[in-house]
């Protein structure tokens, strides 16, 4: 039965192990379940049920780490095949994301990072300490939909300020959608500067990206 | 043949070079002679007790000394002006000696002898005549044997006041030398036994003061006090970036700093009836983004990386633009800074705890909103800082509370699985500071309404305290973070230098945090290792290190060799770094068998 499969497959994502969320990929693969239907009812409804343990207080940052981990190992063994099968254009979304210039911290950005990937995004990972003029081009030359920029200090966050200037003043700001997180952010301080998301915690940014590039799901 | 000093009391036979001074022959046995004038036989601290010995007599100024110190000119002289010809029979009094002050850092200090960077000479200067009319300074330099005596500009004015008084007035004056031989000022009178200094420990929560005698090296006064800065901001960070491009916040937060320090040093020249004008000498022990703050220096360059500070050691600033209401003609000295994020209140720390001359393998570590580390082992030292966050000063915490009236600050599991909390002060509890915190998260591990990896055990997702207290989900999930960054700090410079935790021979433990912290429950969360008898609370080491530069000119250049021989591990750029903290995030006692941790040395 396929449904087993999915949930096996969901529970293998849930529990962060790795080696079972890539044998079941295989599985899927020798029982030919086509691989974008593998990803959507078994291991993303996985991923989402990850997100709610961890608005649920549930889960925290190893779990959500090895979560994001087997997602990893699953999509490595599906991704020939959904290549070949073109179905690449199912992913959400292109995303560049990085930590500001000035700022070395990056576990958060890290984490918000494998999440999006562990959600189909594309995801450019830029790392730490970004020039804004850097996080631009790569989006521009990427053809990114979303450019995420995490800040851990409350005086790098004004980098996140900075960057939505740039993009007026190049007339790109309608180009990008921009999302911003980090410890000193807050929802409040991503309307002040216009910004068109805040990402409170990880599975926060990822509800958000969907949000934004219109791939809501219930 | 040559002569022999026999010192009474020690017993001890010292053979002496003939013609050689008593005062080097002492020193060169070991003796700590109090040469405070440098001898030159003007101060009078150097008088022994000649019980047998050929001596030539005393000159007029030497028996003046011992006049004005009651003793018998005949039988008591300045060792400095004794050259050993003939065998000789000697006493040292106590008052010879030089004074030490005692750092306690917990039972991990030491006596540091006083070697002051200011001292203050009784002298009567020369008088000018027809036949010799010579200015007075020139007077006052061979009143004080000092013909190269060098003058800081401000003294020039100080002695231009203390010098010329009518020729009926007492002649006698008191030089203030600095090192040197420095002239830093004049007072009138004989004011040498009024010398004072004062440590301050410059925290970003606390501000606490010693008012030292630097004649002895006493403590006469403490005072405690809070950072009026705290309304900038809780953190050094919030601070930073309150200041970051913006001068006239910048000025504000130096001015308030400087004012609760001076409302400090009020209250300690009450207690000890002093004047600001007696405290000559200043040490401030504070973190990099404190000090800087004080001088009134930029702290952008702190605010974002590579998170450079404008200096690791400054040169002692003249008083009078320091704002503090001390004597003008005074010395503010700054411990040297390691770091940015290393600052000056750990290398008084450092110095305090004597740590480069401890045996073994030590870790020093400094609890607060960041974690300061320095790890010493047999071929080095090496230091870091790393990001606690405020979750141990309560800041972060949904009923966190500084450690002040009505935070409970311990809690205990009872057999009956009850559990009690302490709190401070009297009344109800109105949240929990960051010790009880430690206490309340081993408790509930132990009475299984937590889980290791952090979660809430119980059906309503939350911890309760007391009446109206309780910790949700996400206060856990900070405590988490707090003690991960320090057990991370840990871990990774032993690895550095290539050790295990079982090759630590000590942890000394500094802070206000730290001495309230419950050893056994620190260890159960995981926050500190598990290693028997070798955790140890220094208490606030950067005061007891700021006195301990306050008195002595060679723990200064002891400290500041430190910015050079200590090496820095920078956390976050460490590849590993990301593994190690998220395996650290459990609450979970380490190293993982007691057993061997017991038994280090045979474990291999």
């Amino acid at each position: 039965m396929n449904a087993d499969l999915f949930s096996a497959m969901a529970r293998a994502v849930v529990d962060g192990d790795a080696a079972a969320a890539a044998e079941l990929a295989q599985n899927a693969l020798a029982g030919h379940i086509p691989p974008a239907e593998a990803l959507d009812k078994g291991f993303v409804p996985g991923i989402r049920t990850v997100g709610g343990l961890w608005e649920d207080g549930e889960y925290f940052l190893p779990e959500l780490i090895a979560s994001a981990e087997a997602m990893k190992a699953a999509a490595a063994v599906l991704r020939p095949a959904l290549e070949a099968a073109g179905s690449t254009s199912d992913a959400p979304g292109t995303v560049v994301i990085g930590t500001i210039e000035g700022d070395i911290h990056d576990i958060g950005k890290n984490l918000v990072s494998a999440m999006l990937t562990a959600n189909g995004f594309k995801v450019i990972d830029l790392g730490a300490d970004v020039k804004l003029t850097v996080f631009l081009e790569t989006a521009e030359s990427a053809g990114a939909d979303l450019i995420c920029l995490s800040a851990l200090l409350t005086t790098t966050m004004l980098g996140q300020r900075r960057f939505i200037e740039l993009l007026v003043e190049r007339g790109l700001r309608s180009r990008f959608k921009v999302l911003v997180g980090g410890a000193p952010t807050s929802r409040k301080w991503a309307e002040e500067i216009g910004a068109d998301g805040y990402g409170e915690s990880a599975p926060a940014a990822v509800r958000e990206a969907l949000a934004l590039l219109g791939k809501v799901s219930s | 043949m040559s002569p022999l000093v026999s010192v009474l009391s020690s017993g001890r036979r010292i053979s002496s070079d003939s013609g050689e001074l008593l005062s080097d022959l002492l020193v060169r046995e070991g003796i700590p002679i109090n040469l405070y004038c440098g001898r030159r036989g003007v101060c009078g601290k150097c008088f022994v007790e000649v019980l047998s010995g050929d001596l030539p007599q005393a000159d007029e100024r030497e028996r003046t000394l011992a006049k004005a110190r009651n003793l018998d000119p005949g039988r008591f002289r300045l060792s400095c002006r004794i050259a050993v010809r003939t065998d000789m029979t000697i006493r040292i009094p106590d008052a010879a000696m030089i004074p030490k002050t005692r750092i306690l850092a917990g039972g991990a200090g030491k006596d540091v002898i006083l070697d002051p960077t200011v001292r203050k000479i009784p002298v009567r200067p020369r008088r000018p005549g027809l036949h010799s009319p010579h200015a007075l300074i020139e007077g006052l330099k061979t009143g004080l044997g000092l013909p190269g005596l060098r003058l800081s500009p401000e003294a020039l004015f100080s002695a231009a006041a203390a010098l010329s008084g009518s020729p009926d007035e007492d002649p006698m004056v008191t030089a203030v030398l600095g090192s040197g031989d420095e002239l830093r000022g004049v007072e009138r009178g004989d004011t040498s036994s009024r010398l004072f200094g004062l440590a301050l420990d410059l925290g970003t929560t606390t501000l606490a003061a010693e008012l030292v005698d630097l004649g002895t090296g006493s403590v006469i006064a403490t005072a405690v006090g809070l950072n009026g800065q705290a309304a900038f901001g809780a953190d050094v960070v919030s601070r930073i970036s309150a200041a970051f491009h913006d001068p006239v916040q910048a000025a504000s937060l130096r001015n308030t700093v400087i004012a609760s320090a001076n409302a400090l040093l009020s209250d300690l020249q009450a207690a000890a009836r002093i004047e600001p004008n007696e405290i000559y000498e200043t040490v401030i022990a504070g973190n990099t983004a404190m000090s800087h703050f004080f001088l009134g220096l930029p702290v952008d360059g702190l605010a974002v990386a590579p998170f450079a500070g404008i200096f690791a050691v400054a040169p002692p600033l003249p008083a009078d633009r320091s704002g503090l209401r001390v004597n003008p003609l005074g010395r503010v000295y700054f411990a040297p800074n390691l770091q940015s994020f290393v600052g000056g209140d750990v290398t008084a720390g450092v110095t305090a705890t004597d740590l480069p001359s401890r045996p073994g393998t030590v870790l020093f570590l400094d609890l607060g909103t960041n974690g300061e580390l320095v790890l010493k082992t047999e071929r080095g030292m090496t230091s870091t800082s790393t990001a606690a966050g405020p979750a141990f000063e309560g800041a972060s915490i949904s009923c966190g509370l500084p450690a002040q009236d009505g935070a409970i600050d311990r809690a205990i599991l009872n057999e009956d699985g009850g559990i009690e909390v302490g709190l401070i002060g009297e009344g109800t509890a109105r949240g929990v500071c960051g010790t009880g915190l430690v206490d309340l998260m081993a408790a509930f591990l132990r009475r299984g309404d937590l889980s290791p990896d952090g979660r809430i055990l119980r059906p309503d997702k939350r911890l309760p305290v007391a009446p109206g207290v309780f910790l949700t989900p996400q206060d856990v999930r900070e405590v988490q973070l707090a003690a991960a960054a320090v057990k991370t700090g840990i871990r990774m410079l032993l690895q550095s230098a290539r050790l295990d935790v079982f090759d630590l021979d000590e942890i000394l433990v500094a802070g206000a945090f730290g001495a309230y912290l419950n050893i056994e429950n620190a260890e159960a969360i995981g926050l500190l290792p598990r290693l028997p008898g070798r955790v140890r609370f220094v208490g606030n080491s950067s005061l007891e290190g700021a006195r301990a530069l306050l008195v002595s000119g060679r723990e200064r250049l002891r400290a500041e060799g430190l910015t050079r021989i200590i090496t820095h591990l920078p956390l976050a750029r460490d590849a590993v770094f990301e593994n190690v903290f998220i395996e650290a995030l459990a609450f979970r006692e380490w190293p993982e068998s007691p057993a061997q941790a017991q038994n280090p040395k045979e474990d291999s």
